[in-house]
């Protein structure tokens, strides 16, 4: 089966369910397809719902959320960060159908990292170049492995002097057998599983010489996981630390009498004496004229759309770390009362999103509870 | 060598809080003050075409701080630029655009509010690097504490002339309308005032202050159309020393001493000692005051404490405004003494103007410790 | 050549030639340098390039955005890389500016006549801060705060659909972006090399997330790491020091107000425009598109990019888009557009804006390697673009004399 910097594409769907972090999707529901096209690749479905994870494997997708769509060697090379995801989904190489924050906002909570599979063929078939001569004078032996399951197989391996073969097949004339799960084999191998727990409680089987079986442990080197000894060299200690100093923020008379007009529901400027233009917010001073304003004029409540942004990837809140719910949509208009250059930015009601167009005409929605602050204007809607 | 004038200078009044205002009205003011003063214009054929801005992003809390000034300073389809160290530093590059030929006038302006963060020590502490010194807790207050332990030792300085220092700068501020701190304090009250970070006591540090000041410089060929009373930017100097507080001298004033030595370079000032007659320093805590004078060459080397008792801060006229010790806030500290100084040489420093000064003095310093230092000569 | 019309620019005091370049590698993974280590990398290149040791310089000019490292007075530590220690050290920020605003910075310090030789340093760390978060942050804190976010606006799209209809528009920008990035393929140093083919066009057009908008994110630029360093030398210097300096014939910076209003029932003259003609107009310089060889553009995504062609050309109409369409924009156009690749392939945001007269000068000096352009390039043209819609812009040249 095709592999990808030593992995397929199938683990990382086959190892979600061990690297789930449920406390990483508290009141996340979303359904995200995976499209990969190519040899080893295929369909599935993550559904994420209740803190619980469900991974199935499909032969065609069913709606949902989002659908990641990448090639086999991409898909694994951005999960082991042998390719930069990054770049990947800059050249098209990753591409998403609907809604890209699930993925952005939802993944990288919701897993612990890949880590490539080890298998047990791998760390059979690495004997050979971990094997110590050195040790292994007047050694002589024959020893089977016979591993079960998935990723199983059978291997005989035979030291003389002072080298060590490997071969498929099991001989029949081992001077040791070693018969156990494919995975409890690489759990010994690894350090995960701790080998007196093993043997002794019967998930390894050992037939024939059992001391002979005792010794083979110092004739070879420790195994290391492709990319370990990559990564001892690479160690970074990343320090996170978020400075924060708390401000009191001036209004100024100016902004003073933005918010108080805010709290009473009234859009209040400040009309330029000399081009008679009109600041929404008011400001001090007319940039243009270089001088004092101080002409407070109320405009409004309603304005005409001049420009529409719809915003699909929303930046975090940098104090809060949070993210506004996509896509939402902000508009640029002119307040009945003010003047053609100078326009205002807010958000539009999300319930108006599909059908706002510039030349419109819009009112402002206030909230009901409202002290001169941001959140007292909660959006524009259509004037209708 | 081509001069470069100071025609018009205005000060926002130095307070702990001026939280009823934001730094645009603030600017406002004193952009009028200079205008009413000088008749300046932005004007695109012979008005100003460029502006040097000087504020500090991490006090004011804003990337680009200056973005929120461009409509106050005159910048709507002008340049401006923003010194992003102290402002004093800020007029010699002004100097610098002016003699290039690429402007004729300039205005400069500068905004701080130190009232506006919780804490400047939090703010200093990020001035350090983030894998050793700012997670020993290193900020300017601190650094300024060890330097103060140096310096008090070299030059025999005393708790005493220490407080004689700080009486003798509320005593300036009182005359200074615009200054922050003009309570009056005895010999006493500074000397058993708590430690704040020893040898530096309550009293010796600079209470935190919030101010706005601008300045227009104009070309020597075009000064008189602002003013008939031009100061002359006649020497300019600043140096920097070493990051590491542990490769410094910390009392050898190396950074200081470059900068007057390139200052008076400049303005051809071969003996300050018979020259200067009022200086204008940044003393941001009070040991600063003896020891920056022994860097700019008034006192001598080590003798800032006989200094001090030989009345030296006296004779030289130093800090009449009650200087940065009385408060002032850090990124523009250089730029309220360059304005004092400025008042003193046009002779409109009122009840705090030195007789006959003819060339002053003026210094600031950016970093912990005074690790860079900005000298100013400035002459009638 | 063309007759000489008099020319009002001001009177330098002495000529400036660029006389050293340095750059770091742009890329997203610099962890194993530190920002001064990263800053003295760069300016050991542009020493070596010069020919010049630490002692020659006079004055150093430092300049980042502070808050996305979120170091206070940055250049105070930075000291251990930048070599200031014992000189005169200036710093200036500008926001996304910057870089530009320090070459213009040093141009006076130098023409002054107060500098000889002065060393001029641009550049960002941005995997050590928040980006977006930074850039957010230059909003007014008690409303334009809430409702910035980051860079990102669909706006220029949006008008340039309306003006030249959906597809062309739509296939102008992508062509745009594919070209940067052929033309960032060549540059070794550039962050983001993706080899894009025109074939790719109506798929990218079409599948390319939406950020907001028509404004997708392959059209966006990258945030990259990276330091670039020049050496600027007063006219008798420059010639002892190299016998190609470049000259730095005139500069101007335009800001405009606060509040970013642009976006009306009217939309005022850009400060593109306003720098452009303003600079043209004092330099006599009648015809942009035949003066000169080399446009370095301050382009953040390929929207603004292609829209700014016509600004700063002062162009009318869709000049801009049928000189794309016709490859007048190409490396062997007419007025060949971001040889290096530009910002969408490469922005170390305090050190972007200097990048530009930097590769106008490698290019001037015929040292741009694989992306040099092949006919003698002579008279250079370098953008600088931040804050609320800001523009530096800049004249090189190869001779002096001009």
């Amino acid at each position: 089966m095709a592999e990808y910097f030593g992995s397929k594409v199938e683990d990382i769907f086959n190892t979600m369910p061990a690297r789930f972090l449920p406390q990483g999707v508290a009141g996340v529901d979303v359904v995200i397809g995976y499209d990969i096209s190519g040899e080893g690749g295929g369909r599935w479905t993550v559904t994420i719902r209740d803190a619980t994870l469900a991974v199935a494997a499909v032969a065609e997708l069913p709606k949902c959320s989002v659908v990641l769509i990448s090639d086999p060697e991409t898909f694994v090379g951005s999960a082991l960060g042998k390719i930069d995801a990054a770049e990947a989904f800059g050249a098209g190489k990753i591409k998403f159908t609907g809604d890209i924050t699930a993925v952005l906002n939802v993944l990288p909570k919701a897993f612990s990292p890949f880590k490539p599979v080890v298998r047990a063929g791998a760390i059979i078939e690495s004997m050979p170049e971990r094997f110590k001569p050195e040790k292994a004078e007047g050694v002589n032996l024959k020893i089977g492995y016979d591993l079960s399951g998935a990723d199983g197989g059978a291997w005989t391996m035979l030291i003389k002097d002072g080298t060590c073969t490997l071969k498929n097949g099991l001989d029949s004339d081992c001077t040791v057998t070693m018969r156990m799960a494919a995975d409890v084999f690489v759990g010994l191998n690894t350090g995960k599983i701790d080998p007196a727990a093993a043997f002794g409680g019967g998930q390894v089987k050992i037939e024939g010489d059992i001391m002979a079986a005792g010794t083979t442990a110092k004739l070879f080197g420790k195994f290391e996981a492709a990319g370990a000894q990559e990564k001892k060299g690479e160690e970074l200690i990343s320090l996170k630390c978020i400075p924060t100093i708390n401000q009191r923020f001036a209004t100024g008379t100016h902004m003073g009498k933005w918010f108080a007009g805010l709290k009473d529901k009234r859009i209040v400027g400040t009309r330029c004496p000399q081009c008679h233009r009109v600041l929404v917010p008011p400001s001090e001073v007319c940039a243009i004229c270089r001088v004092r304003t101080d002409d407070f004029v109320e405009v409004g409540p309603k304005a005409t759309v001049c420009l529409i942004d719809t915003v699909y990837y929303a930046s975090p809140d940098p104090l809060s770390g949070q993210v506004r719910h996509t896509p939402y949509a902000g508009a640029y208009m002119v307040f009945d009362g003010g003047t053609p250059y100078e326009s205002f930015a807010m958000e539009i009601n999300p319930k108006d999103m599909d059908r706002i167009k510039p030349g419109m005409k819009v009112r402002p929605v206030w909230n009901t509870e409202r002290s001169g602050t941001f959140t007292d204007l909660l959006y524009f809607e259509i004037d209708d | 060598m081509k001069k470069v004038a100071i025609c018009a200078v205005a000060q926002h009044k130095i307070e702990p809080d001026i939280w009823y205002k934001r730094f645009q009205g603030m600017l406002l003011e004193i952009l009028e003050d200079i205008q009413s003063q000088t008749g300046f214009t932005f004007d695109e054929e012979n008005g100003v075409h460029d502006i040097v801005t000087c504020s500090d992003d991490v006090f004011d809390a804003r990337t680009i701080s200056d973005n929120g000034m461009t409509d106050v300073v005159g910048a709507h389809y002008r340049g401006e630029e923003k010194m992003a160290q102290d402002g004093l530093n800020a007029l010699g590059y002004a100097m610098s655009m002016i003699l290039s030929g690429h402007d004729d006038v300039v205005y400069v302006a500068g905004h701080s509010k130190e009232s506006q963060g919780e804490s400047r020590n939090m703010a200093t502490n990020l001035a350090y690097d983030p894998f050793y010194a700012r997670c020993l807790g290193f900020d300017y207050l601190n650094a300024a504490g060890l330097q103060a332990r140096a310096y008090m030792a070299k030059s025999k300085i005393t708790d005493r002339q220490l407080a004689q220092v700080v009486v003798r700068a509320r005593k300036w501020a009182s005359r200074n309308p615009n200054a922050n701190a003009r309570e009056q304090l005895s010999l006493g009250d500074v000397m058993y005032s708590p430690m704040l970070c020893a040898p530096i006591r309550t009293r010796h540090a600079y209470p935190v202050s919030d101010g706005a000041v601008g300045l227009l410089l104009a070309s020597e060929k075009r000064a008189h159309e602002f003013t008939d009373n031009p100061v002359w930017i006649t020497g300019f100097g600043c140096c920097m020393d070493r990051y590491f507080l542990g490769d410094r001298d910390l009392a050898s004033n190396f950074a200081l001493k470059q900068a007057s030595g390139r200052a008076y370079k400049m303005a051809g000032i071969k003996d300050p000692k018979k020259t200067v007659d009022v200086v204008e320093l940044m003393d941001c805590y009070a040991y600063q005051q003896p020891m920056w004078l022994e860097g700019l060459g008034l006192a001598d080397d080590g003798q800032g404490g006989a200094f001090i008792d030989a009345s030296g801060p006296a004779s030289y006229n130093v800090n009449l405004s009650g200087g940065h010790l009385a408060g002032t806030p850090l990124i523009i500290g250089g730029l309220y003494r360059a304005v004092e100084a400025v008042l003193q040489l046009k002779c409109k420093a009122g009840e705090h103007q030195a007789a006959d000064a003819e060339c002053a003095l003026v210094q600031s310093t950016t970093g912990g410790a005074g690790q860079f230092h900005t000298v100013l000569v400035l002459e009638h | 050549m063309a007759k000489k019309q008099a020319s009002h620019a001001h009177k330098k005091n002495r000529n400036v030639g660029i006389v050293g370049i340095g750059q770091t590698e742009y890329s997203s993974h610099k962890e194993y340098q530190n920002q001064a280590e990263m800053i003295n990398e760069g300016i050991r290149a542009a020493l070596a390039d010069a020919g010049l040791k630490l002692s020659d310089i006079d004055c150093v000019v430092h300049g980042n955005m502070e808050l996305f490292e979120m170091v206070h007075q940055p250049d105070m530590w930075h000291e251990l890389g930048t070599g200031a220690f014992g000189k005169p050290q200036f710093r200036i920020t500008t926001g996304g500016t910057t870089g530009a605003t320090l070459v213009c910075a040093a141009d006076n310090l130098v023409a002054s006549g107060m500098y000889d030789v002065v060393m001029v340093i641009g550049f960002e760390k941005l995997q050590e801060g928040h980006t977006t978060g930074g850039i957010t942050n230059m909003a007014d804190p008690l409303w334009f705060r809430h409702l910035q976010t980051g860079a990102l606006t669909a706006t220029t799209a949006t008008r340039m659909i309306s003006e030249f209809g959906e597809e062309r528009a739509k296939k102008a920008s992508m062509r745009y972006r594919i070209m940067m990035d052929k033309h960032a393929c060549l540059n070794p140093r550039a962050h983001r090399r993706f080899g894009l083919e025109y074939d790719q066009m109506e798929d990218l057009m079409n599948t390319s997330p939406m950020l907001v908008g028509e404004l997708r994110l392959i059209h966006m630029c990258s945030q990259s790491d990276g330091c670039c360093v020049m050496i600027l030398a007063s006219e008798e210097r420059a010639k002892q020091i190299t016998n190609k300096p470049v000259w730095i014939r005139d500069h101007i910076t335009v800001h405009r107000e606060e509040n970013i209003n642009i976006f009306g029932l009217k939309i005022p003259e850009t400060t593109h425009h306003c720098a452009a003609r303003k600079l043209y107009a004092r330099n006599a310089i009648t015809d942009p598109i035949t003066y000169f060889n080399v446009f370095e553009m301050y382009d953040p995504s390929s929207w603004w990019g292609l829209d700014w062609l016509r600004e700063f050309f002062l162009l009318k109409g869709d000049e801009h888009i049928t000189m794309l369409e016709n490859g007048d924009w190409d490396m062997d156009g007419r007025v060949p557009l971001n040889p290096s690749g530009g910002v969408i392939s490469t922005n170390p945001i305090g050190a972007t804006a200097m990048l530009r007269p930097a590769e106008v000068a490698l290019q001037i000096r015929g040292d741009a390697g694989q992306h040099q352009l092949r006919h003698e390039v002579r008279h250079g043209l370098a953008s600088g673009f931040g804050g609320t819609f800001w523009t530096v812009l800049m004249m090189l040249e190869k001779e002096l004399g001009w």
